[in-house]
């Protein structure tokens, strides 16, 4: 077999939690299909958005989340069974009419299987890395080709006072002395 | 240059703080060495400002085992470090904390005495033996606040940090010592606070002996350096030194370079298994392991990070990433009910990395809230000195073989009670800092996949003690060396680059001395 990163990825430690972040990086095509329905693709979505509840995310990043979760678990028979079998539970529970905090003590009940931690582990890595999260959550990213952040912010916080950035003038007796001084005290209390 | 195959060369295996200063050290003294390195040479313009795909890009992702009961096993099975593979090693990856040890760090086993299951053992040398060292890396590194270097000014995470410090108490904080240029130094510009560091600094103010050592011996002529070439054995004469090393190269092709010297500078988990993985019916244990101690005492620093929300905006990811310190707690005070140290430093993640290690498993509505306030968080990373212990061990795994059909590294990795007690503490006073400028949420983190591995050669007074003596030349084998963490006695509390520098500079300056004498 010749080796490449996502065979190895892949083959030798798919059942790593973070392999599956890995894997989810590179979205794997897949013919089906479990998840392909309306239904179904509305189950993982309000499961994505109950493990990652955000009022103030748009649609887009679940949906390309809820896709994601879609694809890689498809991947293989094996995860296209174990998709199947995640989502049918779902339905038998009716999921889809459980209010927010039911659902949340639905996937608290199931939180380890094989199915809870594929869509879980690959929303994390997939929700929290799409771009328009990031604009949301106010984090810009590379600034190198901006001149980095120094004239943009970086010390632009003004609810604190300006704090010192030399060491202290005692910096250099601090460690001697001070361990000196609490070698003394563990003779004293030997004695 | 190009150094034949069939000459015996001076061989260093591994290009990062050990492995590159000693080719640095080496061909600035006019002896010619061939260094080889697992990953391919990474410049400034090819690094990723973006946390996964930089990941992809240059962590050491070979196949691995882990057990033990630390945190990384369950967390992160199969990836037990976070280490880099390019031309640098994981001075790419390094954040730039460069504190020295102190005095005690380097005797434990008499300043602590008798810790049930520590294997603690003196260093052969001292501190002072150490400071010319310390100052020659600090000048190679351009550390912040040593040698005239000015300090790096206060980012926005920092001035939390830095505030909080100063309320609970706290006096020896600064932005440094740090490996990263607040203004030009040899010939790399001043910081432009870009945000990224763990990824490679494109901006190269951040040393690392990709932009610093391995260029400069470059530049003599002398430094036959070959990337993509991963070592997979060390062999030897009848007489028992070191006569080779079998490599695949590039294309997969198997080659093999004689040797007169050969310097292993792998890191704590490679070094290790390339000795393991080099016995042979003269060394059944595998090279230099006559003391039963290759592999064996791996240590990875008490690590834990605490992240807390505030009302206000903080934007911690703007700046140099750990440009922050507390020193206070490096002290040993065996009253607070463990013996050794740490330090408070201050970190900053993106979102997508956050997300996956602030709590790793973790979702809900508290996750999410704290991921809603992404821009209000501060945070900060907590390493302190771990107890080296025999059954911590880097062994050769019996079922998972690496891309080349060799036997991989299995990481064996118990919390002791001592880092245990130490990370609880460390815990609470990260708390009560942050909570005396007015935390809303906080978040204990656990450790996150070992960047800082240590000890698994170490350095010993006494053969039976440990591999190599106090040059880092092994015990048994006076042509093989280890350049590189591995051969720390004890840990400190200290992040270990600068250390591992000052002793590859120590050892470099040794190694020529004795091929000047004609001793190797």
């Amino acid at each position: 077999m010749k080796f490449t990163r996502r065979n190895f990825l892949l083959g030798t430690a798919s059942s790593t939690a973070l392999i599956k972040m890995w894997a989810a990086l590179n979205v794997a095509e897949a013919k089906i299909v479990a998840g392909s329905s309306n239904k179904e693709r509305k189950l993982l979505d309000k499961m994505v958005r109950t493990l990652y509840p955000h009022n103030t995310f748009p649609n887009g990043p679940y949906d390309r989340t809820t896709e994601d979760v879609i694809n890689k678990g498809n991947a293989d028979a094996g995860k296209m069974l174990m998709m199947r079998d995640g989502l049918r539970d779902l339905e038998k529970n009716s999921f889809g009419d459980l209010s927010f905090n039911e659902a949340t003590k639905y996937l608290k009940s199931i939180e380890g299987s094989p199915f809870f931690n594929h869509v879980r582990g690959t929303s994390v890595v997939t929700l929290y890395n799409d771009k328009e999260v990031w604009d949301v959550l106010g984090y810009e990213g590379a600034s190198f080709d901006k001149g980095g952040y120094v004239n943009r912010g970086f010390n632009d916080l003004d609810w604190l006072p300006e704090p010192r950035i030399e060491e202290h003038p005692d910096h250099a007796n601090f460690f001697v002395a001070t361990q000196n001084k609490l070698a003394a005290k563990q003779t004293n209390a030997n004695q | 240059m190009n150094i034949d195959k069939n000459e015996n060369a001076i061989v260093i295996i591994g290009s990062g703080a050990g492995g590159g200063q000693m080719a640095y050290q080496l061909t600035k003294e006019g002896i010619p060495c061939v260094c080889l390195e697992a990953g391919p040479f990474l410049k400034p313009e090819d690094y990723s400002n973006d946390e996964w795909s930089a990941f992809l890009q240059m962590a050491w992702l070979d196949a691995r085992g882990t057990s033990g009961s630390w945190r990384v096993n369950k967390d992160f099975p199969g990836l037990p470090t976070w280490l880099v593979k390019a031309v640098g090693g994981t001075t790419t990856h390094w954040a730039g904390a460069t504190p020295r040890f102190l005095d005690y760090e380097f005797k434990t086993r008499t300043t602590y005495g008798d810790v049930e299951g520590a294997s603690l053992l003196d260093w052969p040398i001292s501190l002072k033996d150490m400071e010319p060292y310390y100052d020659k890396a600090e000048k190679a590194i351009g550390s912040t606040h040593r040698h005239g270097r000015p300090a790096l000014p206060a980012n926005n995470n920092y001035k939390v940090f830095a505030n909080g410090a100063e309320r609970v108490g706290y006096k020896y904080y600064a932005t440094g010592p740090y490996g990263t240029n607040a203004e030009p130094y040899d010939g790399r510009p001043g910081s432009i606070q870009d945000g990224f560091n763990f990824q490679g600094d494109k901006n190269s103010s951040k040393w690392s002996t990709a932009v610093s050592e391995i260029p400069k011996a470059l530049k003599t002529g002398l430094l036959d350096l070959r990337p993509q070439s991963h070592v997979v054995q060390i062999t030897h004469n009848k007489s028992g030194l070191v006569d080779a090393v079998i490599y695949v190269d590039a294309n997969g092709d198997i080659q093999r370079q004689a040797a007169k010297v050969i310097c292993v500078a792998g890191n704590s988990i490679e070094s290790p298994r390339l000795l393991l993985n080099s016995a042979s019916n003269m060394f059944p244990g595998g090279l230099a392991n006559s003391s039963d101690q290759v592999g064996r005492n791996y240590m990875r620093h008490m690590t834990g990070s605490v992240y807390a929300r505030f009302e206000k905006e903080v934007n911690f990811y703007r700046g140099e990433t750990m440009a922050g310190f507390i020193g206070d707690e490096v002290i040993n005070d065996p009253s607070r009910g463990f013996v050794g140290g740490y330090y408070m430093e201050t970190l900053a993640l993106g979102p997508a990395f956050l997300s996956s290690f602030l709590d790793p498993g973790a979702w809900g509505a508290d996750f999410a809230k704290m991921m809603d306030g992404y821009s209000n968080i501060a945070g900060m990373w907590l390493v302190g000195e771990d107890m080296p212990q025999a059954t911590n061990r880097v062994t050769l795994s019996d079922s998972i073989k690496d891309q080349y059909g060799m036997p991989a590294p299995n990481v064996h990795f118990d919390d002791h009670p001592n880092d245990i007690a130490m990370r609880n503490y460390a815990y609470e006073k990260a708390e009560a800092l942050y909570n005396s400028v007015g935390a809303v949420q906080i978040f204990r983190t656990p450790p996150y996949p070992s960047t800082h591995n240590l000890g698994t050669n170490r350095m010993s007074a006494r053969p039976e003690d440990g591999v190599v003596n106090k040059w880092g030349q092994t015990h048994d084998i006076k042509n093989l060396f280890v350049s590189d963490g591995s051969i720390m006695t004890t840990g400190a509390a200290a992040n270990p680059t600068l250390t591992i520098t000052a002793l590859a500079i120590r050892q470099g300056e040794y190694l020529v001395s004795e091929l000047k004498k004609g001793n190797l």
